[in-house]
């Protein structure tokens, strides 16, 4: 057969040089890998997020009302696209974890949970649905309830005593979040079911009642105006048989609650999938290109023996295209592994299911394509450079068309030589061939720069999410059953030793008032006294509140995304506790985005006189003496004060501590940061080995020129010298580079998150962190990349070495 | 005078060695190159390959030795064992005082380059830089010179090889045979008292081959050795001593043809 000689040279090629071929192998494989797992992570994660959530038949519309029994969900049915209808009982309370700790808890109800139509449920472990003096919780926060399945749980009834339920299965709702409360899904309670009669054993009152409605549509359910119009017809439909409505909000049934901080990561991924994509073409290109470099002896001797260019070119594509499959086959199976189990971590912290592994069309083409396409191509160009020298050319080594000795460059290093001729033909040869060196630069700043850019953002979001803090500077937040004297509990609370300071503070749940008269979505509103050093917000526009403020009040950044006409100065309205009042913003502070829902302060002065309760507040912060107590410290106090309170006849109904409300607070920003440094990881993965690879190959092409030097008596150091000037030399120009390419990357990918977790713009700082750890990484690369090959190098003897190829 | 003595740091111990050869006429004292029993065998996947199979050989100052032999013969493999550009399976290669056989690779570069000069058939000029700077190179890469001397030492060496008109180009853009005479010049770059060389003359026509030789020849007066291989056997004739390898052992080891 007359392929098989030619076929034969490929393979011992491959086969000839192990190191040099498993480093292509590697670059290429290491490419292909970041991709296939980026590509699975991008399809598999919104699919199943999406998919998983449509499967529970979420509510559209949710209506939350006053406890009501009139107007039969059947009747509300009725309603013109109206598909479905479920009445709902959510009751608020407390569960106890520990001999003094509570957590709230909210408890789910509807008269047949067996058969839940709207926003059902997945059964993780146990029993459902719940029987009598039974509960169900949802997973997610169980860890907080210190309780498995079997154990009893003791929970709080509103005159203060406490019954024991029997945990009896574990649930998953994926639903949690989408409309209860101002604060999304991680703010969100634990989530228990049980039974009415259950509800009713644990004193709620009228515990057949509901106060909420789900509702599923006929027709669009992606689209919000119809949506909005149908939730009007509801809203109407309700009133018309007096049940107090207090609000409506829709949602389309792909839209998760986490689907926001999917969005963020999705966002990440594109601007880094995209990159390594580059990156990968980059390193394959500049990995085959240094393969030809050293063949084209080979190419001429090929050619003198008769081979025809076509011939020449067939035989190096074959090559290529040997590796790409090659490195193909090692990546493919490789990259689910890892992406799989980021899709399970990323499920779990964002509430979603996760389908299982399988197998991914998109990532294995986008692979496939990869490894077949850019290999061909890359070598294209080279391969038909190669094919087209003359056989003299081939056969000397070295290309006449292009006599080095050309450029300024050159002349300028020329004259580096009166500090030592090594240094000149270590940068001579970094400079030879301005083309690789190019493409060795572009793969190793891609690289570089999109690992800076991710630690960036990721450090810079963690700073983000320390400032956070500020918000929660109290050691010990505390709830009473009802506004008492502040006087008089600050007289309590200070009694407990180790209390330096106690602030009484004012909150109201709120409902904002559209445009049209019809109310929206819900706003917590805190007041604290105006002049409090509690709240040190992070302000976007405007300012902060003043003391003498009447109705002043700032927002959520959050607001200017439902909202982007409202300007500080304008007028808002809010209905706080039945009454329509309006507001002027005075300013917008960035909390932690959608992760926190609406929130607005105003100033307690104020807001008591609004509610009439001058001198009165429902909630307490306390400060501790010591600065800066850790979680446990923190709850010890609070349970101190509790203690005192109750022993003093009052109720407390919450006790939480700064730090908790801060972890709830931010814990959206957790996945974001853990998934970052993940992808960070990646790409160092990927720059490493790539950077490797380039440097490598780049002194494995020396090995002739080391073999000449020794020959004429370089030592080891001398060699080492200029392997490593060169190594150093490339690693620094790609740093300096990486480091600028930094900036827009990390601007391209914070913006894209904030988008995401803001709906705007955010400013995240930048982080040296990111670029000092690259350059530790380039410099010890560069080191081992160079000194690896060179060594080898030394090691052989100069007949070997003279005659390697 | 333009070729220099450098003083090498030899410490002049003598050493033992069985039955020395009687030193030919016109030789002075303890041979320069004493090769013992010396067996090169190469590993190939038919087996072990023996190229050399035990030689003996003493070569003594000043004397210009020509080996000759047929392709195959091993003649570059005696050359490449005795340079320390390869390792010998067995036997004892001595220059001086110096234990080549025993060398690390690290050691053996840095001797090599400053007592041996070495000349190849297919030249290996460093493509990436001048022909000056080539000559410069083992003299910036041993430290035996100072930098303002050795470029017009360079310079100097190139005008004896007649190229200093093209010392600024790059070895790609002279002839073969003036590639040679370069790979000459950067062979006496920091004055070795050896010179070997591998059919240096090999790709050259007779005219440039003759050059050559008689530039050799006047090394020789100036008081080196040299061992060189050749085909060439008109040259041969003329060498002081010829040595005939066939088939990895020392057939003939004459005073001339
Ligand atoms: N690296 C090697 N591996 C295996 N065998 C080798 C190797 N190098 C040389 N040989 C064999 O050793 C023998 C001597 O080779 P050598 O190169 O010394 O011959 P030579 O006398 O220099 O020939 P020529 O005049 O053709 O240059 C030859 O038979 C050759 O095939
Ligand atoms: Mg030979």
């Amino acid at each position: 057969m007359r392929l098989r000689p030619r076929l034969q040279k490929v393979l011992s090629d491959l086969a000839g040089n192990r190191q040099r071929s498993l480093l292509v192998l590697a670059s290429i494989a290491v490419g292909l890998f970041a991709i296939g797992v980026i590509t699975t992570i991008y399809v598999v994660g919104p699919d199943d997020m999406r998919s998983g959530y449509a499967a529970t038949n979420p509510p559209n519309i949710a209506v939350q009302a006053l406890l009501f029994d009139r107007c039969a969900p059947e009747h509300i049915a009725q309603t013109p696209g109206v598909r479905q209808v479920e009445a709902v009982r959510y009751a608020s309370t407390r569960l106890q974890t520990g001999p003094n700790d509570w957590a709230a808890i909210d408890l789910r109800t509807a008269k047949d949970l067996a058969n839940l139509q709207i926003g059902t449920v997945t059964v993780v472990n146990g029993k459902w649905p719940p029987g009598e003096r039974e509960i169900v919780i949802d997973q997610y926060k169980l860890p907080d309830t210190n309780a498995e399945v079997g154990d009893m749980i003791e929970l709080e009834t509103p005159s203060g005593k406490t019954k024991a339920v029997r945990l009896v299965g574990v649930i998953q709702d994926l639903g949690i979040g989408a409309f209860r409360g101002a604060g999304g899904f991680f703010n969100a309670p634990i989530q228990g079911f049980v039974t009415q009669e259950t509800l009713e054993w644990l004193e709620q009152p009228q515990p057949k009642r509901y106060n909420t409605l789900l509702l599923t549509v006929q027709g669009d359910d992606q689209d919000e105006v119809y949506l909005e119009s149908v939730a009007q017809q509801v809203r109407e439909e309700l009133e018309r048989c007096n049940v107090q409505v207090i609000s409506v909000a829709t949602r389309s049934s792909t839209e998760h609650p986490n689907l926001f901080l999917s969005q963020a990561i999705l966002a990440v991924l594109l601007v880094i999938g995209l990159l390594v994509a580059f990156l990968s073409g980059f390193l394959i290109t500049n990995t085959l290109q240094a393969i030809m470099n050293q063949q084209v002896q080979q190419i001429g001797i090929l050619k003198t023996v008769g081979a025809r260019r076509y011939q020449v070119m067939g035989i190096y594509l074959l090559l290529s295209l040997l590796f790409g499959a090659l490195a193909f086959v090692i990546a493919a199976p490789l990259a689910p592994q890892v992406a799989f189990p980021v899709i399970d971590f990323l499920t779990v912290q964002m509430n979603y299911i996760f389908y299982g592994p399988r197998l991914v069309p998109e990532a294995v083409i986008a692979q496939a394509v990869l490894a077949v396409l850019l290999p061909v191509s890359a070598a294209l160009l080279p391969v038909w450079q190669g094919a087209n020298i003359s056989v003299q050319e081939a056969l000397s080594g070295l290309s006449q068309r292009n006599p080095p000795n050309q450029g300024w460059l050159d002349r300028k290093l020329s004259g580096l030589r009166r500090r030592s001729l090594l240094l000149v033909v270590s940068l001579r040869n970094t400079f030879r061939r301005k083309g690789r060196l190019l493409l060795t630069l572009v793969t190793l700043t891609l690289g570089g720069a999109v690992f800076i850019a991710t630690f960036s953002v990721r450090v810079s979001l963690l700073d983000y999410v320390n400032q956070i803090v500020q918000y929660f500077l109290a050691d010990v937040n505390i709830t009473l059953d009802r506004a008492y004297r502040i006087e008089e509990i600050e007289g309590l609370i200070r009694q407990v030793p180790g209390v330096k300071q106690v602030e009484g503070w004012m909150f109201a749940r709120t409902e904002i008032v559209l445009a049209d008269g019809s109310v929206g979505e819900s706003v917590s509103l805190l007041a604290p006294p105006a002049a409090s050093p509690l709240v040190k917000p992070i302000l976007v526009a405007g300012r902060w509140l003043q003391p003498g403020d009447r109705n002043a009040i700032a927002l959520s950044e959050l607001f200017k995304d439902a909202f982007p006409d409202l300007e500080v100065g304008d007028t808002l309205r809010l209905r706080v506790e039945d009454k329509e009042t309006d507001w002027v913003v005075v300013g917008f502070f960035q909390l932690a985005g959608k992760v926190s829902g609406y929130s607005a302060y105003t100033s307690y002065e104020y807001l008591s006189e609004l509610l009439n309760q001058p001198g009165r507040a429902v909630a307490f912060r306390v400060v501790s003496q010591s600065p800066n107590l850790n979680n446990l410290e923190q709850e010890a106090l609070g349970q101190a004060v509790e203690a005192h309170l109750s022993r003093n006849g009052i109720r407390v109904v919450d006790m939480t501590t700064g730090k908790h409300l801060l972890k709830t607070a931010t814990d959206g920003f957790d996945v974001l940061t853990s998934f970052l440094l993940f992808l960070a990881i990646l790409t160092a993965l990927t720059g490493s080995i790539g950077l490797t690879g380039a440097m490598s190959l780049n002194v494995m092409e020396r090995t002739r020129e080391i073999g000449i030097l020794r020959a004429i008596g370089a030592s080891d150091k001398a060699l080492m010298r200029i392997v490593l000037t060169e190594g150093a030399l490339i690693g620094m120009m790609s740093w300096v580079l990486s480091s600028l390419a930094a900036f827009p990357i990390s601007e391209l990918m914070s913006d894209s998150i904030s988008q995401s977790m803001f709906g705007g713009p955010a400013n995240f700082g930048f982080s040296p962190i990111g670029y000092v750890l690259w350059l530790v990484a380039v410099s010890a690369l560069a080191v081992v990349a160079s000194v690896m090959p060179a060594r080898n190098a030394t090691r052989l003897t100069i007949r070997e070495v003279l005659s390697y190829e | 005078m333009l070729i220099q003595t450098v003083q090498n740091s030899r410490n002049g111990r003598a050493i033992a060695l069985p039955q020395p050869l009687p030193c030919p006429p016109g030789c002075s004292g303890e041979p320069l190159i004493r090769l013992r029993k010396v067996v090169k065998r190469y590993r190939t996947p038919a087996g072990d390959f023996p190229a050399l199979k035990g030689i003996d050989l003493d070569v003594y100052p000043g004397e210009f030795v020509g080996i000759i032999g047929r392709s195959g013969a091993g003649k570059t493999t005696l050359v490449n064992v005795l340079t320390g550009v390869d390792h010998p399976s067995e036997g004892e290669v001595w220059i001086g005082d110096v234990p080549v056989h025993s060398l690390s690779e690290n050691r053996l570069a840095l001797w090599r380059g400053r007592t041996l000069g070495i000349i190849y058939q297919s030249f290996y000029l460093m493509p990436s830089i001048s022909l000056l700077h080539n000559v410069m190179l083992p003299m910036d890469v041993c430290g035996l010179y100072r930098r303002g001397q050795s470029e017009q030492r360079a310079m100097e060496l190139l005008r004896m090889v007649e190229l200093e008109d093209h010392a600024h180009k790059l070895p790609s853009a002279i002839s073969g045979g003036q590639q040679q005479r370069v790979a000459i010049a950067r062979a006496l770059a920091n004055d070795p008292d050896l010179l070997v060389a591998d059919e240096p003359t090999g790709r050259l026509d007779s005219g440039t081959a003759e050059t050559i030789f008689e530039v050799f020849s006047r090394l020789i007066e100036q008081g080196k050795t040299i061992l060189m291989v050749t085909h060439d056997l008109s040259l041969a004739s003329r060498v002081r001593r010829v040595i005939r390898l066939v088939d990895g052992q020392i057939a003939e080891d004459s005073n001339g043809l």
